[in-house]
C-alpha cells in the first residue's frame, strides 16, 4: 500500500505538469539551497556561526510546523484526504487492512515525500556549496539534526492539531496557558538554544540524541492517542445557514467558503495551525534575529512577514475546491477565483487583529498605520503572484519547478522594497498603497489567464 | 416538434493517442428523449462533456439550442441542465443549502417553493438538512437530479440517470422524464440499462470505440421485431 500511495502522490502532481517537470523540483530546491549557502561567509560575518545554524534548525522546525499544521488536522485530515474516493487511502478501506494501518502508511508516505522533495535537496545544496565555503560541519550530522528539527516541528503541530480535533476548548486552554507564560516572563532567548536537535548538532552526545527522539516519540504517541479515526456519517440536521450568509455576503461562493471553513472542523484549527502557530515562531525568530542584528523596525518587518504568511490562507480556501464540481453549472474559473479573493479579504480580518496585538506587544502603536499598509500591500502582492502562477491549484502547481522559481523571483521584490522603505524612513511606507495598483493589475491578468487554461489531457 | 436543438457536426475528440470520439455527427430534435447507448469506455461521457462545454472537441462543431458550444459554453450551461456521471454535491453544504446555492448561481428568484417541491418529489424528508458528505450515494444522486431540473431547462443532459437509485425512485424518474419531454423539452441521456432506454427513449444512438454505429427511433427497432438488447449486441458485434 505504501508504494502504491507513493506512486499515486507522484501522479497527482505529475499529471498537471508532467513527470519530467516534477522530477526537476528537488533539483530546483537543491539549486536554491546551494545559492543560499554560498552567502554563508557573509552571513557569519554579521552573526555568529552558532546563531546561523540555530536559525537554520529553527527554519526546519518552522517548516515541520507548517507541514503538520496544514496536513494533519486529525479527523479533518482523515475525512478530507481519505474522503477522496479515487485515492488508494479510501479504496483500501474495502481491503482487510485496519484504518490505523492505512493512516500510518499515509503518514510515512507524506514524511518520505517531504524528505525527498525538500529536506534532502536542501541538505545536498549545502554539501555542494560547502566545496566553496568550507564550513566546518559534519554533513551527516547536519542532515540528521535538520531532519530531527523538522520532525519536532511536525510532531508539535501534530499533537496540537490532534488535541484540537479531540477538544478545541482543551487546546485553547493549553495555548492560553503557554501565551500567559510568555507574556509574564517575556521571551527568554536562551531558551531557544535548548532545541535538542540544534544542541545535538553543536555537540553530539547519545544523551541528546535520546532526548530528541524521546520528544518526537512522546509527541507522536500522544497525538496518535488523541487522533480519532472516524468515518461514520453524521445524521445531524442543520439549519439553512447558506441563505443567511448569502443574504449578507451577496456571493454564493463566498457563503459556501465560509460554511466550508466553519463546518470542516478545521475552521479555528486552520487559523491556529497554519497561521497563528507558525506566526508565533516567526515572531520569536525575528525577535532573536533583531537581538543579534538590531537594524530597522521590528514591528514593521513583522507586519511585512505577516502579509506574506497571510497568503497561505489562499491555500486553505482552494485546497479542497475542485473546479470540476462547477463545470456543469454556468460558472467560469474566474467567478470562483474572484470569490476566493473576497473570502481571502474576509479572512484577513484575523491578520489585522494580530497586527494590532503585535503593535501593542512591541510598543509600536505609533507605527500601526504604517504596519497596516505594509501588511495589506505585502499580503495582496504575495496573493496576486500566487493567484497568477497557480490559479485554483496552489498546493499542486507550486511543485512545478517553473512555477516555484517564478514565484520566488516575482514574490520577492515588493517585500524587499517594503523592508527597504522601513529601513530608510518608515514614513515612506505610507506611500506603499500605490503598489496595490500593481496587485490589482496582476489579479486581473490572472483571471483572464486562468479562464483560458485547460487541465492537461482535457 | 422537429426543430433541431442538439447538433454535432463531424465531431472528434482525442486524448493523446486515444481517439475517444471519432467523426461523430448527430441531431436531436425538440421533445425527443434521446438515449446514447454504448459499452464502458465507448465515448458516451466524453460526448456529454463536449455537448455541455466541459471539454473541447479536437475537431468539429457542436450547437445546442442554436448556440455554438465552443464559442459560448457558459450561455449553453445557463440554458441546459446537466447531471454529470461522477460529480457529487459539495461536502459541507446540506442538501437544502446546495439547491439554494445552485438557485443562487442560476439566479432563480423565489426558489424556495421549487426546492420544496423537489424534496417532496424525491422523498427527502429530514435528509434535506443533512450535510451532503453524510448522505448515501443514492440520495446524493437524487440531489444532483434536482439541481439539473431546478431552472426547468429546455434541454437536459443526463449521464447515467439511474445510478444508485432504488426501484421506486427509478420508476418516478422514468415517469418524470416522459412527462418532461411531452411538454416539449428535450433530454439527452447516456445509459447502460437497455431496458430502461427501451421503455422511455423516443430515439437512440449506439456508440462503440468512439464511432456512432446507429441512430434512429425506437419504433424503427421495434418494427424489426427485435429487442433493443439484441439489436445493440448485434451492432457492437457481440
Amino acid at each position: 500500500m505504501f508504494w502504491e500511495m507513493m506512486k499515486e502522490e507522484w501522479r497527482i502532481h505529475s499529471t498537471l505538469f508532467g513527470n519530467f517537470a516534477f522530477s526537476l523540483f528537488p533539483l530546483l530546491i537543491l539549486g536554491l539551497s546551494f545559492g543560499f549557502f554560498l552567502i554563508y561567509p557573509y552571513l557569519v560575518s554579521v552573526i555568529s556561526v552558532n546563531d546561523f545554524w540555530l536559525l537554520i534548525h529553527y527554519l526546519f522546525l518552522l517548516f515541520g510546523v507548517l507541514v503538520g499544521g496544514f496536513g494533519l488536522l486529525g479527523k479533518e485530515f482523515m475525512n478530507r484526504r481519505f474522503g477522496q474516493e479515487s485515492l488508494v487511502a479510501y479504496s483500501s478501506r474495502s481491503l482487510p487492512v485496519s484504518e490505523w494501518s492505512i493512516f500510518l502508511n499515509f503518514f510515512f508516505k507524506d514524511l518520505l515525500y517531504y524528505f525527498l522533495l525538500w529536506i534532502l535537496p536542501m541538505f545536498l545544496g549545502f554539501v555542494f556549496a560547502n566545496i566553496f565555503i568550507n564550513a566546518i560541519v559534519s554533513p551527516f550530522l547536519l542532515l540528521f539534526s535538520i531532519f530531527l528539527s523538522f520532525m519536532i516541528g511536525l510532531s508539535s503541530s501534530f499533537i496540537l492539531s490532534s488535541i484540537y480535533s479531540y477538544s478545541s476548548k482543551l487546546l485553547i486552554f493549553i495555548l492560553l496557558i503557554i501565551s500567559l507564560i510568555f507574556i509574564i516572563n517575556g521571551i527568554n532567548l536562551d531558551f531557544l538554544y535548548m532545541l535538542p536537535s540544534y544542541s545535538l548538532f553543536i555537540n553530539f552526545s547519545w544523551t541528546k540524541l535520546f532526548y530528541s527522539l524521546l520528544i518526537i516519540g512522546l509527541l507522536s504517541f500522544v497525538s496518535l492517542f488523541f487522533l480519532r479515526v472516524d468515518y461514520n456519517p453524521s445524521n445531524r440536521r442543520l439549519n439553512n445557514w447558506f441563505n443567511r450568509f448569502n443574504k449578507y455576503l451577496g456571493n454564493s461562493f463566498v457563503s459556501k467558503d465560509m460554511l466550508d471553513l466553519h463546518r470542516s472542523e478545521g475552521g479555528l484549527g486552520k487559523i491556529i495551525f497554519s497561521f497563528i502557530f507558525p506566526l508565533a515562531i516567526v515572531w520569536v525568530l525575528l525577535f532573536f534575529f533583531f537581538s543579534i542584528f538590531p537594524a530597522g523596525n521590528f514591528f514593521l518587518v513583522f507586519s511585512i512577514l505577516l502579509g506574506i504568511i497571510c497568503s497561505s490562507m489562499y491555500s486553505w480556501l482552494t485546497e479542497f475546491e475542485v473546479f470540476s464540481s462547477y463545470e456543469f453549472l454556468p460558472v467560469k474559473t474566474s467567478d470562483v477565483m474572484k470569490s476566493k479573493l473576497v473570502s481571502y479579504s474576509i479572512l484577513n480580518i484575523v491578520s489585522i487583529f494580530i497586527l494590532i496585538i503585535a503593535s501593542i506587544q512591541s510598543n509600536s502603536l505609533n507605527y500601526l498605520i504604517h504596519g497596516f499598509f505594509a501588511l495589506i500591500v505585502s499580503s495582496y502582492y504575495t496573493l496576486a503572484t500566487t493567484v497568477y502562477l497557480t490559479g485554483l491549484y496552489p498546493n499542486v502547481l507550486i511543485y512545478n519547478p517553473k512555477v516555484m522559481l517564478s514565484y520566488l523571483i516575482t514574490s520577492i521584490p515588493v517585500p524587499v522594497l517594503l523592508i527597504s522603505l522601513s529601513l530608510i524612513k518608515p514614513d515612506l511606507l505610507l506611500l506603499s498603497p500605490i503598489i496595490l495598483i500593481i496587485n490589482y493589475a496582476i489579479l486581473k491578468l490572472s483571471l483572464t489567464k486562468w479562464d483560458a487554461w485547460k487541465k492537461p489531457g482535457i | 416538434m422537429d426543430k433541431c436543438v442538439i447538433e454535432l457536426k463531424s465531431v472528434s475528440k482525442s486524448f493523446g493517442d486515444l481517439k475517444a470520439v471519432d467523426n461523430f455527427s448527430l441531431t436531436v430534435n425538440k421533445g425527443e428523449l434521446f438515449g446514447l447507448l454504448g459499452p464502458n469506455g465507448s465515448g458516451k461521457t466524453t460526448t456529454v462533456k463536449m455537448l455541455t462545454g466541459q471539454i473541447k472537441p479536437s475537431k468539429g462543431e457542436i450547437n445546442v439550442l442554436g448556440i455554438n458550444v465552443l464559442k459560448d459554453p457558459i450561455n449553453v450551461r445557463e440554458l441546459v441542465g446537466i447531471i454529470p456521471e461522477l460529480e457529487s454535491p459539495p461536502s459541507f453544504l446540506t442538501g437544502e443549502e446546495y439547491l439554494n446555492f445552485v438557485a443562487s448561481i442560476r439566479k432563480i428568484e423565489h426558489a424556495e417553493s421549487e426546492i420544496d417541491d423537489w424534496f417532496k418529489f424525491l422523498e427527502f424528508g429530514n435528509e434535506r438538512k443533512v450535510l451532503c458528505k453524510d448522505l448515501s450515494r443514492g440520495t446524493r444522486q437524487k440531489l444532483m437530479f434536482a439541481q439539473a431540473f431546478l431552472h426547468e431547462p429546455a434541454v437536459a443532459f443526463i449521464d447515467e440517470p439511474l445510478i444508485n437509485l432504488d426501484p421506486i425512485m427509478q420508476f418516478k424518474i422514468k415517469s418524470f422524464l416522459k412527462d418532461y419531454t411531452k411538454k416539449g423539452n428535450t433530454v439527452f441521456m447516456t445509459t447502460h440499462v437497455l431496458e430502461f432506454a427501451e421503455s422511455i427513449c423516443t430515439s437512440v444512438g449506439i456508440i462503440h470505440h468512439g464511432k456512432l454505429l446507429f441512430t434512429g427511433s425506437i419504433k424503427e427497432i421495434k418494427d424489426k421485431k427485435i429487442s433493443l438488447e439484441k439489436f445493440f449486441l448485434e451492432k457492437v458485434n457481440k
